[in-house]
């Protein structure tokens, strides 16, 4: 078989133009997803750390502490209904009960060393908004946000993770409308909580607590 | 009438430059690289920013007290009440601390020398505080000692001082009123009773003590009481930017800056301009060495059967003096004559003769708060001799920078070597401290205990807002070295002299209200009855003798407006925040008036040599429209030789042509050109509003009468092609009364500190590259000699049609509901057209990254309720929205409107005239919508129809009819 078949029985001409279809195709593709592809992955858990958990130094369960033991989330985040950042409990804190109970566990050693050496506790920060972003708690604690909203059911989390996107967006779609995610705020810390007409009882908060659409760029930004 | 035509340099009144644009050429390139250059590290920078957004940083770590301390609540600020001193007085602070550092100064309220504002020393204390240059180590003749070794050594026994009972010994001290040192003073003497003690300060008034002692016997303090002086005549005194009481003076007098016919009238006799110059209403230009005259020939006018000597000398027939000493009669009790402490004692007598004539009653006089009444060159020049003369073992100086500011005849720095052991107590590694045997760096007043008096002799305490920085020691501690007791440390010292000096029950109550306000309670000093010894005081008038007029140029020394005698010269704030009067960043200068330039053939920037008494020092001129003619000023605390990099080789040193005989003003200069130029980093044309008229001032009885047709040209609606927006809500304005505003310049650095806008350098500012958010334009008016001045604080006046926010092409800057025009860094990308459009001039634009240069001690000042901006982002007043949201959670948590005056831009927080007000205009009755309803209100370039929601007052002269 010296004579190889002539290529156009092989490819028809119509194939030519495929190819060229194809490949300009292909082309617009890349082009399309090097755009597109980069603003899909900033809003993907890859990049915001979704629900990942945060392995921390020293091993601490909320779900035994909130759900088991019943603390309230500001027993040991003091400062969320006053001040802007919501606190991490001083050591102090842990020792008011692991100084009666679980006094000799081996794994709350760190702390017991953390509290006569007064060396701090290191922990792994789990929310975290960029630099620019100048977020209160206590503004939003007092409005009726509850904690559930952003930090998701940190009470079934053995450890925790970041529940909320903490994009923009995810701030601006509540800034816009705030009244759905509003609850009285006596259950602002009740992780379980939920309204039987969500919208009715939020428009009603949000009227009783003067809640109003911030999107001005400087309520956040500074 | 028309609008008067203002102008900001000579050049440009005299036409012969057009106006800068808006940045000067260059001001736009990268150093060093051409457009092709840039194009390439372009592409290359975003391709490696591009990968890095695609990494996350793994968690930053979080680490909790273990015992919270009481009252700390992190991201929470705390104020504190704490004093700094000038020249040994007061001045009381209130100090906001976050998470344990102080990041922002504010005036003390119940201190009487604030009255609640602060100046610029007072807001640079924070950069200074944390200026990575302060001194770090103990040194021990060049080598690293400690405090330890240095309490061995002077402790013990052996010690060559404690030999002959002290007879070696001697203290070189900051002039003081402290009562803590005092004490600490006293416990020296009695362990070494023949120990002496000097004191230095290369600005100090002992000429006010002298004075005073000359026309009522005994030192003491002029207290001026400006609410009740209607004609005042300040003679050399520029007592709006100088002296211990200067933020006080400053209210009290824009107090009265009001067209209600209660306005005062000021009459300034100067001859450098000053900002006291450039508020009066009648300013007469005169050599310093003309005011003794000056003020003699007004005594004769005021008193004629008291000054004979002056009814006929060269001054006794201007109309200055004729009009002023007429408005002085006529006034009475309500007339004040202020002479500054540059001049010699017998003026200060002169000046209290007029008072005392007049039966003024805006003086009182009250016992000097000082200890040290002579701090000048008398004292100094006392030690130089004993060291000459052998008798000096140990020298201790905790003064600041002796050998660099005493006085050039002296020679003290070769003086020193001839001392066995120099002791050096100070803030900064400066010429001093090269000198000293050992050194032992200071604690900065932040982080310091202990008490000091103001002016009326009012006590506050100093408390310490940090722990020292780096290793550091009070003065206090050093004195208390001499007696064994620095151990006890400085709070006991402190405490343990209170409890002496004030012993009762109840002290730690009465001790723990003190620090809370920051002042003591009962301290001031009695008003003294003082009167005038005539007698005295007429053989001193028949004694006098003009000086001879004599050749050459008198030279004229005065403090820097911005770093003072030099003590502020490592402050980046201060070195870039324009002159208020020459504008004049990073240098001094050898200031000209336009005639003796002219005479002398020399033009601004020209390098001359500046010869007097045989000592020569080389310097650069600056023509200053309405210095006094035949006549030169120099500005003091530059040309450094320290360690210190920021001031070193910035400006002319001073100090080496003044001597202890001539400290202020010397006749018989020379200046003679040497050719070259050096380019000077002058801010005053920058920012061109391309001659439209912008700043508008009134007289007195026209805005009475409501006469005000230049003013009605600037009001009412203006077409406009943008979209009418429905306000609901605060809308939040500014009103700036340029009636009050003396032009100080504490906003801008209030400013910088609140919003971390940081300082470029001189060669940045040569660009036009400054970064203050906030200017004061200063103009002239009138003739080239002998202009009437003008200054207007100027930030971004949040337009309401405001054309930067249309040609954004990112919407990174736009408008919020409630009015304010918002600057959106994140989506900044550096096009300029924003600053481009805008007519004010006032955006600002990053053009290298100014805080990648920031040192570890520099970030801590950074107030960490605003970001720090990055290189290629535009940035501009945000009328303080970090407060107005602060305020708003506060307010919105408790469930109430936010009250009027509740919010406080730090721009008017810190001005001492109260020349800046802020609120909303949704109020009626709120203090804005008054001052805007006001007739002087304006909106600046309303021709525009840019609708600014700060509006300007017009500034008010009260001229004498008869001067015009």
């Amino acid at each position: 078989m010296s004579n190889p078949l002539p290529t156009g029985t092989l490819f028809p001409p119509w194939t030519t133009t495929a190819l060229r279809v194809a490949l300009g195709l292909l082309g617009l593709g890349l082009v399309v997803g090097a755009i597109i592809g980069p603003m899909i992955y900033v809003r993907s858990p890859l990049f915001t750390g979704q629900s990942e958990p945060v392995e921390q130094p020293l091993q601490f369960d909320h779900r035994h502490h909130v759900t088991d033991a019943g603390v309230d989330c500001r027993y040991c985040h003091l400062t969320a209904e006053t001040a802007a950042s919501a606190g991490y409990p001083p050591t102090e804190v842990c020792m008011g009960c692991h100084g009666q109970i679980w006094n000799q566990s081996p794994l709350l050693a760190p702390v017991r060393a953390s509290y006569f050496t007064g060396r701090a506790l290191t922990w792994k920060r789990v929310n975290q908004l960029p630099g620019f972003v100048y977020f209160n708690h206590s503004i939003h604690v007092n409005k009726g946000v509850g904690c559930v909203t952003c930090h998701g059911r940190v009470d079934q989390m053995p450890e925790v993770m970041q529940s909320a996107t903490l994009t923009m967006g995810f701030c601006v779609d509540c800034h816009r409308d705030p009244a759905p995610q509003l609850r009285p705020r006596e259950h602002v810390t009740d992780l379980g909580w939920t309204a039987e007409d969500p919208a009715a009882v939020g428009h009603e908060i949000a009227q009783a607590l003067d809640v109003h659409t911030r999107t001005s760029c400087t309520a956040c930004h500074r | 009438m028309s609008a008067p035509q203002l102008w900001r340099s000579p050049e440009e009144r005299g036409g012969e430059r057009e106006p800068t644009g808006e940045f000067p050429p260059g001001a736009s390139e990268l150093d060093g690289a051409s457009r092709r250059d840039f194009l390439a590290l372009l592409g290359a920078s975003l391709g490696v920013a591009g990968l890095a957004g695609c990494t996350r940083n793994p968690p930053p770590e979080v680490r909790p007290y273990t015992r919270q301390p009481r009252d700390v609540k992190p991201g929470v600020a705390l104020h504190y009440a704490t004093t700094m001193t000038l020249g040994g007085a007061a001045s009381g602070l209130l100090v906001t601390s976050r998470e344990g550092r102080p990041v922002k100064i504010e005036g003390n309220p119940e201190h009487p020398a604030s009255l609640g504002a602060s100046g610029i020393y007072e807001q640079a204390a924070i950069y200074h505080l944390y200026d990575p240059q302060r001194a770090r180590t103990f040194k021990r003749r060049g080598r690293p000692g400690s405090w330890a070794a240095f309490l061995a050594e002077v402790g013990s026994p052996s010690a060559s001082f404690r030999r002959d009972g002290g007879a070696g010994l001697c203290f070189l001290v900051e002039p003081s009123g402290s009562p803590l040192l005092a004490s600490l003073r006293e416990k020296v003497l009695a362990a070494l009773p023949k120990a002496r003690f000097f004191s230095f300060d290369p600005l100090a008034r002992d000429a006010v003590f002298a004075g005073t002692k000359l026309s009522f016997g005994r030192p003491l303090e002029a207290l001026l009481d400006l609410d009740k002086a209607r004609t005042i005549v300040a003679l050399d005194a520029d007592f709006l930017s100088e002296g211990p009481f200067r933020l006080r003076y400053q209210r009290r007098f824009s107090d009265h800056r009001m067209p209600d016919g209660a306005i005062n009238r000021l009459y300034a006799a100067e001859s450098a301009l000053t900002i006291t110059g450039a508020n009066a209403d009648h300013r007469l230009r005169v050599r310093s060495s003309e005011i003794a005259e000056l003020g003699l020939a007004l005594l004769a006018a005021v008193a004629p059967d008291r000054g004979k000597a002056g009814a006929s000398n060269a001054f006794a027939g201007s109309a200055w003096v004729r009009t002023a000493a007429s408005d002085l009669r006529e006034r009475g009790a309500a007339a004040l004559v202020i002479v500054g402490s540059r001049q010699p004692p017998f003026v200060h007598a002169i000046a209290a003769a007029i008072n005392a004539e007049l039966g003024s009653a805006a003086v009182s006089y009250v016992k000097p708060a000082l200890d040290d009444l002579a701090a000048g060159p008398a004292s100094i020049t006392a030690l130089a001799r004993e060291i000459e003369a052998g008798s000096v073992d140990t020298l201790v100086m905790t003064a600041w920078n002796p050998a660099y500011a005493a006085p050039a005849d002296l020679g003290l720095a070769d003086l020193l070597k001839r001392v066995p052991t120099t002791i050096y107590h100070g803030l900064f590694d400066d010429e001093t401290a090269g000198r000293a045997a050992w050194f032992l760096p200071a604690t900065h007043d932040l982080e310091s205990w202990g008490d000091a008096r103001a002016l009326d002799g009012t006590v506050s305490l100093m408390q310490p807002l940090i722990e020292p920085l780096w290793s550091g020691v009070s003065a206090p501690e050093v004195l208390a070295a001499f007696v064994g007791i620095a151990e006890r440390g400085p709070l006991r010292l402190l405490r343990e002299s209170w409890a002496e000096r004030a012993p009762r029950a109840d002290f730690e109550a009465w001790w723990g209200a003190s620090l809370q306000r920051g002042i003591i309670e009962g301290t001031a000093f009695p008003r003294e009855t003082a009167t005038l010894d005539w007698t005295a005081l007429t053989g001193a008038i028949t004694a006098f003798v003009p000086a001879p007029r004599a050749e050459g140029i008198e030279l004229d020394f005065r403090p820097d407006a911005r770093i003072l005698d030099g003590r502020f010269a490592d402050c980046a704030w201060l070195q870039e925040l324009p002159d208020p009067i020459t504008k004049l960043t990073w240098s001094n200068a050898l200031q000209l008036s336009p005639r003796t330039a002219a005479r002398l053939g020399l033009a601004t920037e020209d390098r001359v040599e500046v010869k007097l008494g045989g000592r020569a020092v080389i310097s650069v001129v600056l023509i200053v429209p309405g210095h006094a003619d035949d006549a030169a000023s120099m500005a003091l605390g530059y040309g450094r030789g320290g360690e210190e990099i920021v001031a070193r080789g910035l400006g002319a040193n001073a100090y080496l042509l003044r001597t202890g005989g001539a400290p202020w003003f010397a006749p018989g200069a020379t200046v003679t050109r040497i050719g070259g130029k050096k380019l000077l980093a002058l801010t005053q044309e920058h920012w061109s509003t391309e001659g439209r008229p912008v700043a508008i001032v009134v007289n007195a009885p026209d805005v009475i009468r409501r006469h005000l047709p230049v003013l009605d040209t600037q009001k009412g609606p203006q077409p406009t092609v943008y979209p009418e927006v429905a306000q609901t809500g605060y809308r939040w304005a500014m009103a700036i009364d340029t009636s009050r505003c003396t032009g100080c310049s504490a906003c801008i650095l209030a400013c910088e500190s609140e919003n971390n806008t940081l300082p470029v350098g001189e060669e940045q500012v040569r660009l036009g590259r400054e970064m203050q958010w906030l200017r004061v334009d200063r103009y002239f008016e009138g003739s080239l000699d002998d202009p009437r001045v003008l200054v207007q604080p100027l930030a971004c006046v949040h337009c309401e049609d405001a054309p930067c926010e249309v040609v954004c092409p990112v919407a990174a800057t736009v408008h919020s509901d409630e009015g304010l025009n918002e600057m959106v860094y994140n989506r900044c990308v550096g096009t300029r057209y924003c600053s481009n459009n805008c007519p004010y001039k006032v955006r600002r634009f990053n053009f290298l990254d100014y805080a990648k240069d920031l040192s570890k001690s520099e970030e801590l000042a950074m107030n960490p309720e605003v970001t720090v901006r990055a290189r290629g982002v535009m940035e501009k007043c945000s009328y303080c929205v970090q407060r107005i949201e602060g305020t708003r959670i506060r307010a919105e948590i408790e469930g109430r409107p936010i009250a009027d005056g509740e919010i406080v831009t730090a721009c008017q927080q810190a001005c001492p005239s109260q020349a800046i007000t802020f609120g909303s205009l949704h109020d009626p009755a709120s203090q804005v919508s008054i001052l805007r309803a006001d007739p002087r209100s304006y909106g600046l370039l309303h021709q525009l129809g840019t609708r600014p929601r700060t509006e300007h007052l017009a500034r008010v002269r009260n001229p004498h009819p008869e001067l015009g």
